[in-house]
C-alpha cells in the first residue's frame, strides 16, 4: 500500500476501502479494529458456497483528526457490492458504540475539553444496502444503524463520505441521509431505489436506466449538492475528504447540528414543502430543478470541473 | 383459531384493534395532521382498553394521485413526512410526561415498499423514510412505548421505515400469509445466481435469508407471533405494558435489544462477537486517542 502522503493525494474514487479509512485520519494515527487478522467472516456465505472476506467487506478502526478520536467504517464495493450482512453490520454498530464510550469518558473526565476532543463517526459508503445472501440479518443491522445515529445526536457528529464506484443506495441511502454531514466527490451517488427498479416501475420512456448521464443527474453528487442533500462537494482525493472533516470539526458542534437535512419537525416541514414542489414542477429531469433554482444553463453544470461547478452552481436557498 | 387474511386491510385492522368508535383520524391531541397529503398513511389518535394511543397504519386501498408510484400501501414522500409529523406532534405534546403517561404509539404494518419513482429520487425519498425513522427512534428513546404489528406485508426498506424502529414488534403468524422479507427467494436466486432448489432447501433451517415472520422471529426481529385475529388487541396492550415496565427498569428495547434477542434465539451468533472484538482491541490502544 502507498504511504500516507501518497494516499492523501490518491483518487478517492479509485481507492480501496482500507486506503480510504487510513487516509481519512491524520498520519500515523490509524488502528484497525476487528481487522482481517481476527477472521470475523460471514457464517452465512459458506452455506451458500460463496467466498468470504476476512474483514467481511468493511474496514473499521480509529484514528485522530486533530485531537478528535474518529471511528471509521469504510465499505468495500469489490466484495459483494459492499452489501451489509451480519458481521459487516455489527462492525459499523461497533464504531458507534466506541464513539459513545469515548464521549462518555471525555464528559466524565474533562467535560470542558469536549469541543476540541469530541469524537466522530465517519462512514465511507460503498454499498447497495442489504446483502441478499444474509438479507434478514442485513436488514436488521440497518435498523441498528438508524438507532445509533439518533442516539448520537447531542453527543458527536456522524459523517457520510460518498464517492466510490457503487455509491450509497438501498437502505444505506437513508442511513446516509440521517447523518449530520454528507461529503461527496463529483463521482458520488446517493439514493434509495436503483435505476433498474425505477425503469421497471415507470417504464423506459420515463426513466431509461441505461442512460448513464440521466442516472447520474438524478442521484449524482452535483444534483445532491444543489439540493443541499450533500453539504460539501470536494475534489476527488482522499486528502480532500480528510481535510473537509477536519475543517467541519473545527466549526464546532452547534454549527454541525445545523447541517442536518432531517431529524426534527422543522426540517420535516422543509422537506415536505420540497415534496410539494416536486408535484408543482413535475421535473422530467433534475436539470428542470437546477433551472428552477436559478441555474441558467443547467446542461453545462455536468460538463465543467468541480471547481468551476462550485464557483457557478446556484443551490436551493 | 381465526384466520382471516389482513393484507391490504390497514383501516380494518385499526377498527379491530382500537376501542369501538375511538379512532380520530388526522388528529393528535388538539393538533390536526394535514389530511390532504399522503393518503397511503393513516394517522390519528384512538384508545386501546380505555387508554389513549397514537396510531400509524398503511392504507393499501388509497392511491396518491400526485405520486403515481404510491399505491397498494407504498410509503411515498408525503406519506413518510406525514408519519414523521405525527410522531413529532405526539413527542412534543407529551414532552413533560413521565414514562407510563406518555402516549403509546401503535404501528400497523402492511407495506410493500418506499416510493420507487424518478421524482422520488430527484427530491430524495431516502430523506423521507430516514426522517420518519429518526422521529420514531427519538420518541422511543424519549420513553414512548412503540409497538408494531405486521398484519400483511413488511417488505425490506419499507419494514425498516415503518416497523423496525419500534420497541417491540409483533406479526400475525404465517397462516395469515404475513410477508416479511427483503426479497422473495426467487429474486434472491436470480440475483445471487444460487440455485432456487438449494435456497429453498436451506431456508428450512437457515432463517437468515428465508421469507416469513417465523424466520424474523428466530433472528430476533419479531418479538412475538400473534396466532388469532382476536389476539391482536390484547397482544398490543400487553406489549405496551411490557415495554413501559422495561423502560422504567432501564432495560433495553428496540433494534439493539432485538440484536441480543437474535443471539438468544440462535439466529445471529456473530453480531456480539464482532462488537466485542472491536471493544477489546480499542481498549488496548485507547490511551493513544483520549
Amino acid at each position: 500500500m502507498a504511504d500516507w502522503k501518497e494516499l492523501e493525494a490518491k483518487s478517492f474514487y479509485e481507492a480501496t476501502a482500507r486506503e480510504r479509512a487510513i487516509g481519512m485520519v491524520d498520519e500515523g494515527t490509524w488502528t484497525e479494529l476487528a481487522g482481517p487478522k481476527d477472521r470475523l467472516t460471514s457464517p452465512h456465505l459458506p452455506v451458500l458456497g460463496e467466498a468470504v472476506e476476512f474483514d467481511d467487506g468493511v474496514v473499521t478502526g480509529v484514528g485522530l483528526v486533530g485531537k478528535h478520536p474518529v471511528f471509521v467504517a469504510s465499505q468495500e464495493g469489490k466484495f459483494i457490492g459492499g452489501a451489509v450482512g451480519e458481521v459487516h453490520g455489527a462492525k459499523i454498530v461497533g464504531a458507534f458504540l466506541l464513539a459513545n464510550q469515548v464521549y462518555d469518558k471525555i464528559m466524565a473526565e474533562c467535560p470542558d475539553e469536549i469541543e476540541e476532543r469530541r469524537p466522530a463517526v465517519v462512514i465511507s459508503f460503498e454499498t447497495g444496502g442489504v446483502r441478499l445472501h444474509e438479507s434478514n440479518a442485513g436488514l436488521l443491522a440497518h435498523a441498528e444503524f438508524m438507532d445509533q445515529i439518533q442516539g448520537s445526536k447531542g453527543k458527536f457528529p456522524v459523517f457520510a463520505v460518498i464517492g466510490s464506484k457503487v455509491g450509497a443506495f438501498g437502505g444505506m441511502g437513508f442511513v446516509a441521509a440521517a447523518t449530520d454531514v454528507i461529503i461527496m466527490n463529483t463521482y458520488g451517488r446517493l439514493g434509495l431505489t436503483g435505476p433498474e427498479v425505477i425503469e421497471q416501475e415507470m417504464g423506459k420512456a420515463e426513466f431509461d436506466s441505461a442512460d448513464k448521464a440521466l442516472v447520474y443527474r438524478t442521484t449524482g453528487a452535483r444534483h445532491k449538492y444543489i439540493m443541499r442533500d450533500a453539504n460539501y462537494l470536494v475534489e476527488d482525493t482522499i486528502g480532500a475528504f480528510h481535510d473537509c472533516i477536519g475543517e467541519v470539526m473545527d466549526l464546532g458542534y452547534a454549527a454541525i447540528e445545523k447541517m442536518r437535512r432531517i431529524g426534527n419537525e422543522e426540517l420535516v416541514d422543509e422537506q415536505l414543502a420540497l415534496a410539494e414542489l416536486s408535484v408543482e414542477l413535475h421535473p422530467k429531469d433534475s436539470r428542470d430543478v437546477w433551472a428552477y433554482y436559478g441555474n441558467e444553463n443547467p446542461e453545462q453544470l455536468t460538463e465543467i470541473t468541480t471547481a468551476e461547478f462550485l464557483a457557478t452552481a446556484k443551490r436551493r436557498p | 383459531m381465526t384466520v382471516e387474511v389482513m393484507i391490504g386491510r390497514g383501516r380494518d385492522a385499526i377498527d379491530m384493534i382500537v376501542d369501538e368508535g375511538s379512532f380520530k383520524e388526522n388528529m393528535v391531541g388538539d393538533t390536526p395532521i394535514p389530511s390532504d397529503i399522503g393518503p397511503g398513511a393513516v394517522v390519528g389518535e384512538a384508545a386501546i382498553e380505555g387508554r389513549d394511543v397514537v396510531v400509524i397504519a398503511n392504507d393499501a386501498q388509497a392511491v396518491n394521485e400526485r405520486f403515481p408510484v404510491v399505491y397498494f400501501g407504498v410509503i411515498g414522500m408525503e406519506e413518510a413526512y406525514k408519519m414523521a409529523k405525527t410522531v413529532y406532534t405526539m413527542l412534543h405534546q407529551d414532552a413533560d410526561k413521565p414514562i407510563g403517561e406518555k402516549r403509546p404509539l401503535v404501528l400497523i404494518v402492511d407495506t410493500p415498499g418506499n416510493g420507487p419513482g424518478k421524482q422520488e429520487e430527484i427530491f430524495g425519498m431516502n430523506k423521507a423514510t430516514g426522517a420518519y425513522q429518526l422521529a420514531l427512534a427519538e420518541a422511543r428513546k424519549a420513553g414512548h412505548a412503540i409497538v408494531a404489528l405486521v398484519i400483511g406485508r413488511a417488505i425490506s426498506g419499507a419494514f425498516l421505515c415503518h416497523g423496525l424502529q419500534a420497541d417491540q414488534i409483533l406479526a400475525l403468524s404465517p397462516e395469515f400469509s404475513t410477508m416479511i422479507h427483503v426479497m422473495p427467494i426467487t429474486s434472491i436466486s436470480r440475483i445471487t445466481k444460487i440455485d432456487i432448489e438449494r435456497l429453498e432447501e436451506l431456508s428450512v433451517s437457515n432463517p437468515v435469508f428465508a421469507a416469513g415472520p417465523q424466520f424474523f422471529y428466530r433472528l430476533g426481529g419479531v418479538d412475538e407471533l400473534v396466532e388469532n385475529i382476536e389476539d391482536m388487541r390484547p397482544a398490543i396492550a400487553r406489549h405496551i405494558a411490557e415495554v413501559e415496565d422495561r423502560k422504567k427498569a432501564g432495560l433495553p428495547t428496540g433494534p439493539m435489544y432485538h440484536g441480543e434477542l437474535g443471539e438468544e434465539r440462535g439466529g445471529r451468533m456473530l453480531r456480539r462477537k464482532a462488537i466485542e472484538a472491536m471493544e477489546a482491541e480499542y481498549a488496548k490502544v485507547a490511551d493513544q486517542y483520549v
